[in-house]
């Protein structure tokens, strides 16, 4: 988990995020790159997500969490 | 009343994967109706067992890893012995993925790869042996996808597994046509199955409507690809080889 802020600042192409980072905020923020941290949270944490929680987490921190709560 | 029915399969013997649910369960049951003994392949052991139940004539499951080339080709060797040789094979197992470019890896796209496209080559492999082959006309179906042919997002792993399938039907249809193998796949649309269902929680609500009106003549049943790989199964379907045969209400005639 130590490099998930890493990982989620490359899906949101941008050079770094922070917990409180709103996720609609970013400016590639669409159906893709909910499908990018779909496949970011299966592959590298074997969490399964689905559309709606990740857009229910709301914040960087709020994605953090729900993967936490997954793995 | 006539008994003339070039559709039947009375007396072959054919290998199905992906047989415990979806596409491969409702081939299973209707080539058991037009009289083919089965030989059904899948993970899921007790799907396979809820398909055979179905099934109107001799069904034999057996439950493996499609990607352990090693075991498969043990397993259908050994099993055909007791069996009996194969006439045809109808390769449905398959696996989706929907990984946007930038989260893409080469580790996603060879697991792909190894499910949806190396498989279907073992296999075609396997079935045209000597020793697993029935001689006589032989008929080998795979089934791909309409983005096998046309694009869509977050689709590169997937499609590029099933276009491959393509070049594969193509390939083995003149490389077996000395042996009187025929070779041809399926593109389906999209086909309410678990998969779609799957597909769907990735995506908001509209996800299913939005692939519903793609499709002139609505979303497909498991059935409607049943059919279509009896016929390619059939002997009414013996001069049809290297075909790619678009089963999809009307997905790609637009």
């Amino acid at each position: 988990m130590e490099n998930i802020l890493n990982e989620l600042a490359e899906i949101l192409e941008v050079s770094g995020v922070a917990e409180n980072d709103k996720l609609a905020n970013f400016e590639c923020w669409d159906s893709l790159t909910i499908l990018s941290i779909i496949a970011l949270a299966s592959e590298n944490y074997e969490a399964t997500l689905s559309n709606k929680e990740v857009v229910d987490a709301e914040t960087v921190g709020g994605l953090i969490s729900l993967i936490k709560s997954k793995c | 009343m006539t008994d003339f029915n070039p559709l039947s399969l009375c007396g072959k013997n054919i290998l199905i994967t992906g047989a415990a649910s979806g596409i491969g369960r409702a081939t299973s049951i209707i080539l058991s109706k037009l009289g083919a003994n089965l030989l059904l392949l899948d993970l899921n052991e007790m799907g396979l067992q809820e398909t055979i139940a179905q099934c109107a004539a001799k069904a034999v499951g057996i439950a493996l890893d499609l990607t352990d080339s090693q075991s498969l080709k043990e397993k259908v060797v050994s099993e055909v012995n007791s069996f009996g040789q194969l006439h045809g094979l109808a390769h449905i197992a398959g696996k989706p993925c929907m990984v946007p470019l930038k989260s893409i890896t080469q580790k996603i796209c060879t697991e792909i790869f190894h499910i949806n496209t190396y498989s279907a080559i073992e296999l075609a492999k396997i079935f045209s042996n000597r020793l697993v082959f029935a001689g006589g006309h032989g008929s080998i179906v795979l089934i791909s996808s309409v983005y096998g042919l046309v694009g869509s997002a977050a689709n590169i792993a997937y499609a590029t597994s099933k276009a491959a399938l393509h070049g594969a039907t193509k390939s083995l249809a003149i490389e077996l046509a000395s042996k009187n193998i025929r070779v041809n796949c399926i593109a389906p649309g999209f086909v309410a199955t678990n998969m779609l269902e799957k597909n769907s929680s990735l995506f908001n609500e509209e996800y299913t409507n939005t692939i519903s009106r793609l499709h002139p003549l609505g979303l497909g049943e498991p059935e409607d690809i049943a059919y279509a790989i009896a016929f390619l199964l059939s002997d009414a379907a013996k001069w049809i080889t290297g075909s790619i045969l678009n089963v999809d209400g009307g997905f790609t005639a637009q």
